[in-house]
C-alpha cells in the first residue's frame, strides 16, 4: 500500500470521525425537532381546518352582506317611490287650499246655513227652541274660527311636505352604509383570498405555490364626526380659494 | 325655479333622486342623471349642462378621473364642479381640488347646505354653458 493510499484512508476516517462527532451533537436536535413536530402536527391539522371553514364560510359571509345591501337598496327605492306619490298628492291639496277652493266651499255652505238659521228665528217669531238652536249654531262657528282648520291647513301641508323630503334626505344613509359595508366585504375577500394563498402554499403538498400576499384593502368611508369632517372640508376650500394649497 | 341644467352623477340611484329631490326643493328644477363618469361623458356631450354635481366612488369611472376628464377639455374647463361623497379624509379633499372641483361637500347633506355651495359656486364662476 502506497503511503498516499494510506493517508486517503486517514483522511477518510478522520472525516468520519468528524461526522460521527457532529452527529452525536446533532441527534439529540433531531430527536427535539422530531418531537416538536409531533406535538404541533395535531395543531396545524387544527389551524388547517380553521382555515378552510373561514375559506368556505367568508365568501359566505360576504354574500349575506351582499344581500343586506340589496334589501337595503330595494327598501330605500320603495321608500322614495312611496315618499315621490306623498308628496304628489300634498301637492294637489296645497294646491286645492291656496286657491281657496277648499276655504271657499266652507265659507259659502258656513254662510247659507247660517242665513237659513236666521231665517228660522224670525220666521218662529224668536221661540226660544229655535233661538237656542241659533245660539247653539253660533257656539259651533266659534269653536271652528277658534281651531281654525282651513286657517292652518295650508302650513300643515306645508309641514308635511317639508317631512317628506326631511325623510328622502335620511336616506343618505342607505349609500353611507352600502359603502361601509362594501368597504368591509372588500376587507374580508382580501383576508380571504390571503389565507386561500397561505394553505396554497403551507398545507398542500403538490407544487409549491409562491406566497405572495398582497391584499389591496377597500377604501372605507371614514368614520370621524360629521361635524368635524365637515369643519376641514371647509377650511380646506378656504384655503384652496385663498391659493394656500 | 332657475333654468339651469345640473348633471347628478352618482352609481346609487337612491342619492340620484335624493339629490334631485333636494334641488328641486332649492329650486333647481331641470336636472339630467349619469351612472357614472363615463356616462356623464356622454351627457355631457349632449350639450346644454349648467352645473355638475358627482360621487366620487363609482364603477367604470370614478369622480376624480372624471373631474379631470372634463377639465382636460377646453370647452368644460370653466363648467362649475361640484363633489358630493362620503369620502372625507383630508388627503381625499386635496386630491379633488387639485383635480379642479369648485367645491366638496361630504353626504349627508341638507338642500340647503346644497343651495349654499351651488350658490358659492355660481357666484366666483359665472355659468358658461358649453
Amino acid at each position: 500500500m502506497k503511503q498516499q493510499d494510506l493517508d486517503n484512508i486517514l483522511q477518510k476516517a478522520a472525516d468520519l470521525q468528524v461526522f460521527c462527532d457532529y452527529g452525536q451533537r446533532t441527534l439529540p436536535i433531531l430527536d427535539e425537532i422530531s418531537s416538536l413536530m409531533r406535538e404541533i402536527s395535531p395543531a396545524i391539522e387544527d389551524l388547517k381546518a380553521v382555515v378552510e371553514v373561514a375559506i368556505v364560510n367568508i365568501p359566505r359571509a360576504a354574500n349575506q352582506l351582499d344581500r343586506v345591501k340589496q334589501a337595503t337598496s330595494q327598501a330605500s327605492h320603495d321608500i322614495l317611490n312611496t315618499l315621490d306619490r306623498m308628496v304628489v298628492t300634498l301637492d294637489e291639496v296645497l294646491t286645492g287650499v291656496s286657491s281657496g277652493m277648499i276655504t271657499k266651499e266652507l265659507d259659502t255652505q258656513t254662510k247659507k246655513m247660517s242665513a237659513v238659521v236666521k231665517m228660522l228665528v224670525e220666521k218662529s217669531g224668536w221661540d226660544a227652541d229655535i233661538v237656542q238652536l241659533a245660539e247653539a249654531w253660533e257656539s259651533h262657528l266659534q269653536s271652528l274660527k277658534m281651531s281654525g282648520p282651513t286657517n292652518n291647513l295650508e302650513r300643515l301641508l306645508k309641514d308635511l311636505q317639508s317631512d317628506c323630503t326631511e325623510i328622502m334626505m335620511a336616506l343618505q344613509v342607505e349609500d353611507i352604509t352600502q359603502q361601509h359595508i362594501g368597504a368591509v366585504m372588500g376587507t374580508i375577500e382580501a383576508v380571504a383570498e390571503g389565507l386561500r394563498k397561505i394553505t396554497m402554499g403551507f398545507f398542500d403538498t403538490g407544487e409549491p405555490q409562491e406566497l405572495s400576499i398582497d391584499l389591496p384593502l377597500p377604501v372605507s368611508p371614514e368614520m370621524v364626526g360629521e361635524q368635524e369632517r365637515k369643519k376641514m372640508v371647509e377650511s380646506l376650500l378656504d384655503k384652496a380659494r385663498a391659493g394656500e394649497l | 325655479m332657475t333654468a339651469m341644467k345640473i348633471l347628478i352623477v352618482d352609481d346609487s340611484i337612491t342619492i340620484r333622486r335624493i339629490i334631485s329631490t333636494a334641488l328641486k326643493t332649492v329650486g333647481y328644477s331641470e336636472t339630467i342623471e349619469a351612472s357614472n363618469g363615463k356616462d356623464a361623458l356622454a351627457k355631457l356631450a349632449n350639450g346644454n349642462v349648467d352645473f355638475i354635481i358627482t360621487d366620487w366612488n363609482m364603477p367604470e369611472m370614478n369622480g376624480l378621473d372624471f373631474i379631470k376628464e372634463v377639465r382636460s377639455n377646453p370647452i368644460y374647463s370653466s363648467l362649475p364642479i361640484l363633489m358630493v361623497t362620503t369620502r372625507g379624509t383630508e388627503h381625499d379633499v386635496i386630491e379633488a381640488l387639485q383635480a379642479k372641483v369648485n367645491s366638496y361637500i361630504v353626504k349627508p347633506f341638507t338642500p340647503q347646505e346644497l343651495k349654499e355651495k351651488i350658490e358659492s359656486i355660481l357666484k366666483s364662476v359665472p355659468v358658461n354653458t358649453p
